[in-house]
């Protein structure tokens, strides 16, 4: 699987799901084991997809394609290009049975037809009943999880925000724009840059995208121009019609079928001469599917939705459906668009196997002509052909091939780059040769304009590295004054998707639907000495102990700003404050004293200690600290004010016991002497306020 | 400093006038709708005039006439030019209602106030947006996203979401929370604390309650006149709430059988129901459901006939039916006219589905008791004949002479002009080829001698010898020959699609049915006749709300669930702006505004915003809690500075400790059964819970109340015990703490 990095979490996200009809079960998917499903966040389908003709392996070499998954995750981000075409929803249906967990997108008219194709292809799959992947209920169930996006409509689920714009091709088709964390990556799907009688030109994005994952079907070839192709068609039939000949078109159910039926309804409108000749299209398919493209206009182009201001274009007025062979009186000249493409089975079949021996007939293949199909055998107009029940007859029926294939040719993606200027572009779906052609055409294209491109085999990697800048908003309160360099700012930072915000916590309700949460504990304490008492040793403890005279009546102490005690009666105290891992240490510390009060018993206040004076005070704690000094280090002597003289192994050092300062010929000594200092005079003081 | 933000009503505030609102954003100003009545009457549009020419876009949100009414007519005579913005559906359903309302008046009145072709051109530039798609502005509103969001109501409708700097100003009338046969409902609820949401206060009085039982009744109620042989008028609007109703009964019709024609009747109804089909992506889920399952089609009628004009009611005569009419006012149009046709038969029902603007004949009718005779104008719109058509096609001939009058007095003083300046640049007898065919080529009115050949031979007075222009082809001849352009002999492309087109005719103009096209086409010259006449009302008279918008008590909670910073109410009677406005104000920090029609007011968020970038040291040291769709960390930063670029760095020493802060939401509830699980014995008593023997763990003050932005205040009570900090900690543990 190609891979391509770019920064942050687990969010993958994958596009489009392909199988191969001519494998049936398990083995139609071959690089299943290549992703977990689990751990895709969300599917992107591009369109319905439609050459479900005769599928060769010759075929599967040639025309790779149609799962590209991206995941993201831990700062990586890759693709797995899986190597299946084909009907790409079908897969869809069947991972919808695994463990894959995530969300489901696609176009309103893609998601319709997904559901006529998926039927349709289990009616007419010949795979015995365990092979299949899945049957008519799962389609149904699977109907339930796909979610309907529409054109530019924008999306986000887990911070991924994607969008689609119109891929032309076939109707609901799309290209999608996934932007993770910043870094923006379209996937074209398959498209067509050139508007045809329905369907819009796909678009341009408005900004450019930091990876382009576009097709590569045609490669370097280039189309006819649309109305030279148009020209063509319409000459052939209008000929063989005239000279009283059958035109057989084989084509596939859905998508270029529609256009050419509107070319030809158009046609015939226009040549009132013709309008005795009928024109049938016979598929059943394409017959339900018409309801989608009566109704899906809004997805076409301007033209489309002009006409239809007047009526319908999908309500053919010169062309009819044909529902099976037994219906068809064969009596004149007509025109029979029929599928399957291939000419390998179905009504195509039987009506080229009746009519291919009149030389006034005529078969018009308009569709991608497979190796190895009876089309493609047709095209080099052999002189006998096999019938399908094994017998040979002459080919005499005259054979035009005209493509209207809806890929993007080399000017359109050459052109569609170069208006996009990509700074990383990965080549899928194309035959090797082809790819590795336009991808040296697009080198000499974009030489010196530091363009990477890359064309990787199936299930290889292909790692891109984004460095992202974060960026973050300070909101609300924290953001009145815009901070100097060398300022700090402090707060929370919050996530969501990938925005970041930086705010104080009163704000955290203002700009999420978060809540801070304030708890106010009151606990009450027996207590039945004097209130006095309390304060005295709490004195000892904290340097901040403030009587309140709020309330007179009820004798209120607040410790350290924070915890607040009061006197409620003769036999208790309640201590109330509001939680913070230093408050309730506060309050812990303030619950013992009292306990302990209680349990050593003087209940009174020793007056004369309450009298002591600063001079005696400062005498006490001299004794302490010098007491603590000797227990440490020994050999410590009194010198004059107050200093203190520690001899430790030779080494002299001099402390001043009032402000600290220590002088020492030996550092370790004197770092040891001034740490010790300190945590002497933290323990013998009461704490201070700002030590919080 | 955030972004700055004013919005002044200039119609529809302390009332029930057409919607019209402008909001400036940082000084590009929006207008918000560009509604009128079914009166038209130009008096309304006072404060639009003055402010028309400075607008920057124009957003509209539903396709009705109090909602887009005034477009045409403000494009065409107010100087409004600013791009307009709405959904396909608005755009489209609007059109076709203005359609219909031009037709309608066109029929009954010398109607001047717009044309056909206005209305084309107004709707011409419009912007159609998809929902939720972000459309940047350029220009003027560079950094302004604006995106269309599902609103109910109407088909389309929208609310708007405008963003600048990540703030959002959220436009929201006449919204639908709920689900309805044809609509989903509004996705207003899923807005998260913008910064300002204007919405309106037409429904804060009613409480009235949409039920099932509802669409029952309104069946029954139809089907007891027809089965006695009477017949129902539905006054509707063109192409907004009808649609649902179409669907309740086309439902009801299936299931109960029923054989009573129902006919659909606009001047537009073929092409909006047509156009109405293909807005399934508009719609509610079930229907795009059932279409993409069975293809089936909603909007595929099938005991409904849709017609433009009355002849078949007519054939019809006295027999029981349904018609469902525009317009809703039964000020003009069909149901005006049925209206009158009916009234006097009491076996009949007009049957109203919402409340009739203000003035009108619906709102009259709708007062209770309804009045016993109404005085209505029939006109009728005939051809001229006898002496009025020969003194009508004198007067045009004068016109028409006085016209040719001046158009050759302003030719020749062009002319002359043009000969002047001729006569500076060259020798009037040469002619210079190259100039005189680029100048043609042009169409340019420089060319005064084309003109001549056209209309006829005008002598300039100061012309010396006036000619026929001649152009001398001369060809340029190299050693191949003569050169050519080989464009010139290139099949064009285009020209397939345009023969394929020719019989398409011009698109834009929307449909026109057959009838109404004729009436427009036929030019011949007709004259409005009307008399006034008294109706007894006698018919049975019924309302029925289905307006699809929200009820009062569902506006106050949407709006409590999306808790915007600050909230302006328009559009509702004073009554009902001012209940609204106290309801909301009893939360202490939202701010309400209820402006004044003309009376601007500033609702520029007080909050502040910078933008910094976090450095991936920074980051990596970030530890944070993932907490729902969020995840949150505490972070102490130094400010580094580069090139007015902040950047957040690691702080340089070691950070002031903070107070700790607990984060989430607590319901006592859960907590009650989070401390039974742990085996403690908890109850409720008088509000607090009390837990085990001595402890209560309470919630005080409101704040737990939506949209407050205060915290959650919780009081633990008891006695020094085991119990106490057992409590505690199971407490704590509910949050996190940062």
């Amino acid at each position: 699987a190609p891979a391509s990095t770019c920064p942050s979490r687990a969010a993958p996200s994958s596009f489009d799901c392909g199988i191969h009809p001519a494998y049936s079960g398990m083995a139609a998917l071959p690089y299943f084991d290549e992703i977990d499903p689990s751990a895709i966040d969300v599917l992107l389908v591009t369109h319905f997809h439609l050459d479900h003709a005769a599928s060769l392996p010759y075929f599967l070499e040639k025309v790779g394609h149609h799962v590209v998954t991206l995941t993201c995750g831990g700062g990586r981000c890759c693709y797995a290009v899986w190597c299946l075409n084909l009907l790409c929803s079908a897969l869809l249906c069947f991972c919808l049975q695994t463990t894959f967990k995530g969300r489901v997108f696609m176009t309103h008219a893609t998601k319709a037809i997904y559901r006529l194709l998926l039927s349709d292809y289990v009616k007419v799959s010949k795979v015995s009943v365990e092979d299949m992947l899945f049957d008519e209920q799962d389609i149904i169930r699977s109907m339930d999880k796909i979610e309907v996006i529409d054109f530019h409509q924008t999306l986000e689920v887990n911070g991924i925000r994607f969008w689609c714009y119109t891929a032309g091709h076939v109707l609901g088709a799309a290209m999608f724009m996934v932007d993770i964390a910043g870094v923006r990556i379209l996937y074209t799907g398959d498209y067509s840059r050139e508007e045809d009688r329905h369907l819009k030109a796909a678009e341009v994005p408005q900004f450019s995208p930091d990876i382009c994952i576009i097709e590569s079907t045609y490669g370097v070839q280039q189309h006819q121009p649309r109305h030279v192709r148009e020209k063509r068609f319409t000459d052939a039939i209008h000929n063989t019609v005239s000279q009283g000949g059958r035109v057989l078109i084989p084509a596939y159910a859905l998508g270029r079928a529609q256009e050419l039926l509107l070319i030809l309804d158009e046609y015939w409108s226009n040549h009132p001469e013709l309008h005795k000749i009928p024109i049938y299209y016979a598929s059943p398919l394409a017959k339900k599917c018409m309801a989608v493209y009566q109704t899906y206009i809004n997805s076409m182009n301007e033209r489309i939705r002009n006409q239809f201001a007047q009526s319908n274009p999908f309500h053919f007025k010169h062309i009819e459906p044909l529902n099976n062979i037994d219906n068809f009186h064969d009596v004149g000249p007509s025109v029979v668009m029929a599928s399957p493409g291939s000419l390998q089975s179905g009504l195509s079949r039987q009506l080229f196997d009746k009519w291919c021996t009149d030389k006034k007939n005529a078969c018009v293949i308009s569709g991608f002509a497979v190796e190895g199909s009876l089309v493609k055998t047709i095209i080099n107009e052999p002189r006998e052909v096999t019938l399908a029940n094994g017998l040979t007859a002459p080919l005499h029926m005259q054979i035009f091939y005209i493509s209207f294939s809806a890929h993007a040719d080399f000017p359109q993606t050459s052109g569609f780059l170069d208006e996009l200027r990509p700074p990383n572009i990965i080549l899928v779906h194309g035959g090797a040769n082809e790819m590795g052609r336009l991808k040296q055409k697009l080198i000499t294209q974009f030489d010196g304009t530091n363009t990477k491109i890359v064309s990787p085999k199936n299930c290889q990697s292909v790692e891109m590295y984004f460095s992202s800048e974060k960026m973050a908003k300070i909101v609300g309160r924290l953001a009145e004054k815009v901070p100097e360099a060398e300022e700090s700012v402090s707060g929370l930072l919050v996530k969501k998707g990938f925005t970041y915000q930086i705010m104080a916590p009163e704000d955290l309700r203002v700009y999420t639907q978060l809540s801070t949460t304030n708890i106010t504990q009151r606990i009450s304490v027996p207590y039945s000495g004097s209130f006095e008492v309390i304060k005295y040793r709490l004195k000892q403890i904290y340097e901040s102990v403030e009587s309140s005279t709020k309330e007179p009546d009820v004798p209120t102490l607040i410790v350290h700003e924070r915890v607040t005690i009061r006197l409620e009666s003769e036999s208790y105290v309640t201590l109330q404050w509001s939680s913070d891992s230093i408050s309730d240490m506060v309050s812990d510390s303030v619950v013992a004293t009292i306990l302990n009060i209680g349990r050593e018993g003087p209940k009174a206040v020793p007056i004369e200690a309450a009298a002591k004076t600063e001079e005696e005070t400062e005498k006490v704690v001299q004794k302490v600290v010098y007491a603590l000094m000797v227990s440490l280090f020994g050999d410590v002597k009194f010198a004059e004010e107050g200093k203190l003289v520690i001899s430790v192994d030779g080494d002299v050092a001099h402390l001043d016991g009032r402000s600290g300062d220590v002088e020492c010929e030996n550092a370790a000594l004197k770092e040891r002497v001034s740490t010790a200092f300190r945590r002497i005079q933290g323990a013998v003081r009461p704490i201070p306020l700002s030590a919080s | 400093m955030g972004t700055s933000v004013q919005v002044m009503p200039l119609s529809g505030a302390y009332g029930e006038g057409p919607l019209c609102y402008l909001l400036a954003v940082d000084g590009f100003r929006f207008l918000l709708d560009c509604g009128w009545t079914d009166h038209c009457d130009p008096a309304l549009l006072q404060p639009l005039a003055r402010v028309a020419p400075t607008i920057d876009a124009v957003l509209l949100s539903h396709p009705d006439m109090m909602h887009l009414g005034a477009l045409p007519y403000a494009i065409k005579h107010l100087g409004l030019s600013a791009p307009v913005y709405a959904t396909e559906p608005v755009f489209r359903l609007g059109l076709l209602t203005m359609y219909d309302y031009f037709l309608s008046r066109w029929q009954v009145a010398d109607f001047d106030l717009f044309s056909l072709d206005d209305i084309d051109a107004a709707f011409q530039n419009v912007v159609r947006l998809k929902y939720s798609q972000n459309h940047l502005l350029n220009d003027k509103g560079e950094g302004i996203v604006i995106a269309p969001h599902v609103s109910g109501h109407l088909l389309g409708g929208t609310v708007w979401k405008i963003t600048k700097d990540g703030e959002d100003v959220v436009y929201a009338v006449d919204f639908n929370h709920r689900k309805e046969r044809h609509l989903n409902g509004t996705t207003l609820g899923s807005f998260v604390r913008p910064a300002v949401l204007i919405t309106d206060a037409y429904n804060a009085l009613n409480n009235q309650v949409y039920k099932r039982q509802q669409d029952q009744d309104f069946i029954d109620s139809m089907v007891k006149v027809l089965s006695s042989g009477g017949s129902v008028l539905l006054p509707v609007d063109t192409a907004g709430r009808v649609l649902e109703l179409l669907l309740i009964m086309e439902q009801y019709w299936a299931q109960r059988h029923l054989v009573y024609p129902i006919y659909f009747l606009t001047n537009v109804s073929t092409s909006t129901v047509d156009f109405v089909k293909s807005f399934l992506e508009w719609m509610s889920d079930s229907i795009s459901k059932s279409f993409e399952h069975t293809r089936d089609n909603a909007f595929l009628l099938r005991h409904v006939s849709l017609i433009i004009n009355k002849e078949e009611l007519e054939k019809l005569g006295d027999a029981p039916k349904v018609v469902l009419a525009s317009m809703s006012s039964l000020e003009v149009g069909f149901s005006h006219d049925i209206f009158v046709e009916m009234a006097n038969e009491a076996k009949n029902l007009v049957l109203f589905t919402e409340k009739g603007q203000f003035g009108t004949l619906a709102r009259m009718l709708q007062v209770d008791p309804p009045p016993k005779a109404v005085k209505v104008t029939m006109s009728k719109r005939v051809p001229l004949v006898g002496d009025e058509l020969k003194a009508y096609e004198e007067e045009q001939e004068r016109i028409k002479k006085e016209e040719v009058l001046k158009a050759s007095i302003s030719k020749e003083k062009e002319l002359k002009a043009s000969h002047e300046s001729n006569a500076k640049a060259s020798d009037p007898m040469v002619v210079d080829a190259s100039s005189s065919r680029k100048s043609s080529n042009a169409g340019s009115h420089v060319g005064g001698n084309v003109d001549i050949l056209i209309d006829g031979f005008v002598s300039p007075v100061t012309s010396i010898a006036p000619m026929f222009p001649f152009f001398e082809n001369t060809a340029d001849w190299d050693d191949f020959g003569e050169v050519i352009n080989p464009d010139d002999y290139m099949m064009k492309q285009d020209e397939m699609d345009n023969n394929m087109m020719l019989g398409a005719g011009d698109g834009m103009d929307g449909k026109l049915d057959e009838s109404s096209a004729r009436l427009l086409l036929d030019s011949a010259p007709s004259k409005v006749i009307s008399n006034e006449m008294t109706v007894q009302v006698k018919c049975s008279l019924a309302y029925m709300d289905f307006e699809g918008r929200s009820d009062g008590r569902s506006v106050k909670s949407v709006i409590a669930h999306v808790a915007p910073l600050k909230l302006v109410l328009v559009h509702g009677s004073a009554e009902a702006t001012e209940h609204l406005k106290m309801h909301c104000a009893k939360n202490s920090d939202l701010h309400v505004y209820a402006p004044q029609i003309e009376e601007t007011i500033d609702v520029t968020s007080d909050l502040c915003a910078y933008k910094v970038q976090l450095s991936e040291k920074l980051m990596s040291n970030v530890l944070s809690k993932k907490l729902g769709e969020h995840e949150i960390a505490w972070v102490d930063s130094g400010v580094g500075k580069v090139d007015e670029k902040l950047t957040l760095l690691p702080p340089s020493s070691t950070p002031a400790a903070h107070k700790s802060v607990l984060v989430g939401d607590l319901k006592l509830a859960d907590f009650k059964q989070f401390l039974a699980n742990k085996g403690l014995q908890v109850e409720f008593a008088g509000g607090a819970l009390r837990c085990g023997e001595y402890i209560t763990v309470r919630k005080i003050g409101d704040s737990n109340q939506k949209g407050s932005t205060g915290s959650q205040q919780i009081v633990v009570e008891g006695p020094l015990c085991e119990d106490y900090y057992k409590i505690r900690e199971l407490l704590y543990s509910q949050f996190f703490l940062l």
